[in-house]
């Protein structure tokens, strides 16, 4: 007796079982804490980008994310100025927090002792974050600082935060952290594009470029929108590479017919 | 006292002087070199994406531009004639097809050159006749060398048409098709590729299998042909140059 009424009763019935098989993801936010080359930015300080504007464009509908780093800011500055405790706050379990400080912290020059970091503080600062978002039950991941472009006379990429990327993996060992070695990884992204080409992902224009920099910039540190997402890409490709659960939740391209 | 007096009466004057800009809109009209991509087909950009950020709060940008569409199918299809119907005076309408009307193969796009100028005639005179100021803007080059490394013409013949329309009945060209070839050939045929959306297997959620495309803009490439859009709008001294956004103060 297969009548058209028992098939989409059979058919309802399937669908069923299958929903509660896959549950529909629970959602999670994805908190960036960092400084200038990870916050978003205004348009009027196009074509200026932070690595977090292009990477919320990556993951599906079960992600937000939510870009609370701050040009300037040193994990001591972060701390100081609020800005963490009120993201320990909000936590949930499951969410993620990406950790990228270190341009700041290691700001030596007298004109930035308001931000500067020791590298002992910086440690506890990356164990406070990691802590405090563990009991929470969030995910804590630390990113080591992209690279500012330097290179040297033979056109090898130079290290431009050598102390500080090895005391965020330190932590990230001993505290048994995911590292997204991103200082090393933008380092291999600007070696293969060379000192001509490498400057086409930084914040490099000449005067009258863009109206928004009539004097032209030549920024070695700061981004424009194509570096910013050159630079995410590689954050999500470590993301594959360490199996993260949130590598689930990378959303699925459009299937053009 | 005297001189503060001086001071405000001055500026009182000042202020009479500079008489409140009208706002106007800036229409973009063409296809998917200019066009607003929808968030999956990301990091492609059209170059009308970045192009809204070089203007003051007196300039509206109205990007129309469409995905495969051609001086022919923008009116077939319906989507010049609310264009039309929204024009203000002072209004820009800046126009660039060539791309999909050189397209001999797909009909509904295809325009023969006598097709193709009367098209662009069109575009101009209906502007014109809601006293809005039409721009012509030939068709921005595709990324094509030869084995020597030069760039190849890829819009010859429709930006040849684009520019004839111009001359005959004075409508201020922007010639996009060689500024852009000439920027182009600055980069050579390796890093001019970072300007189109080419992206390697993986890279990018939206293109699992990567792509190589010497037509459309990533993100920087969108943004240079813009900044080509925005010189010529200075050389040519169109009174849109006065309403160019001023640097923010640090």
């Amino acid at each position: 007796m297969r009548t058209p009424i028992l098939h989409t009763l059979f058919a309802g019935l399937a669908f069923l079982l299958l929903s509660f098989a896959i549950p529909p993801r629970k959602k999670i936010k994805v908190w960036l804490i960092g400084d200038s080359t990870m916050c978003p930015y205004e348009p009027n300080r196009a074509p200026l980008a932070g690595w977090g504007m292009p990477f919320a464009g990556f993951f599906d509908s079960s992600v937000v994310i939510d870009n609370r780093a701050r040009g300037g800011r040193s994990t001591r500055t972060f701390i100081s100025e609020n800005r963490w405790q009120p993201i320990a706050d909000s936590l949930q379990k499951g969410d993620y927090v990406f950790i990228q400080f270190g341009h700041n912290d290691e700001a030596k020059e007298e004109r930035y002792k308001d931000r500067y970091t020791p590298v002992p503080d910086y440690k506890t600062n990356l164990i406070k974050f990691i802590t405090e978002s563990r009991a929470k039950k969030a995910i804590p991941i630390l990113v080591t600082p992209v690279t500012r472009m330097r290179f040297d006379k033979e056109g090898k990429m130079m290290e431009t935060h050598k102390e500080y990327t090895a005391a965020a993996w330190e932590i990230g060992k001993e505290y048994n952290t995911p590292v997204i070695d991103l200082d090393a990884k933008s380092r291999e992204l600007l070696q293969q594009f060379g000192p001509t080409d490498a400057k086409m992902l930084f914040m490099q224009l000449d005067s009258l470029e863009h109206p928004n920099y009539p004097g032209g910039q030549k920024d070695n540190t700061h981004f424009n929108e194509y570096g910013a997402r050159r630079v995410a890409e590689l954050v999500l490709a470590e993301i594959k590479t360490l199996k993260l659960e949130l590598a689930e939740r990378i959303v699925q391209p459009v299937i053009k017919k | 006292m005297k001189k503060t007096a001086l001071v405000c009466c001055l500026f009182a004057l000042m202020s009479f002087g500079m008489t409140e800009k009208k706002k106007i809109k800036v229409w973009l009209v063409g296809d998917s070199t200019i066009s607003v991509k929808e968030k999956k087909a990301y990091p492609e950009t059209g170059w009308g994406m970045p192009f809204v950020h070089f203007w003051d709060s007196t300039v509206t940008v109205d990007n129309r531009a469409k995905n495969g569409r051609s001086s022919k199918s923008f009116f077939a299809e319906k989507l010049w004639q609310p264009v039309l119907d929204n024009l203000q005076e002072g209004d820009y309408v800046f126009i660039q097809f060539g791309h999909n009307d050189e397209s001999k193969d797909k009909g509904e796009r295809y325009s023969s050159p006598e097709e193709f100028k009367a098209n662009l005639e069109r575009y101009v005179t209906e502007s014109r006749s809601k006293k809005a100021i039409p721009v012509l803007i030939t068709p921005v080059a595709r990324r094509k060398f030869d084995d020597k490394g030069q760039v190849k013409e890829s819009h010859g013949e429709y930006a040849g048409l684009v520019k004839q329309i111009a001359a005959a009945n004075s409508v201020p060209l922007i010639d996009l098709n060689e500024k852009s070839k000439i920027l182009l050939q600055q980069l050579g045929p390796e890093s001019s590729k970072y300007l189109f959306n080419y992206l390697t297997p993986g890279e990018h959620p939206n293109y699992p299998e990567g792509k190589q495309d010497d037509t459309h803009f990533s993100e920087l490439g969108a943004r240079k042909m813009a900044e080509i859009v925005l010189a010529e709008i200075k050389t040519l001294k169109l009174e849109l140059a006065d309403r160019i956004v001023q640097p923010v103060k640090k």
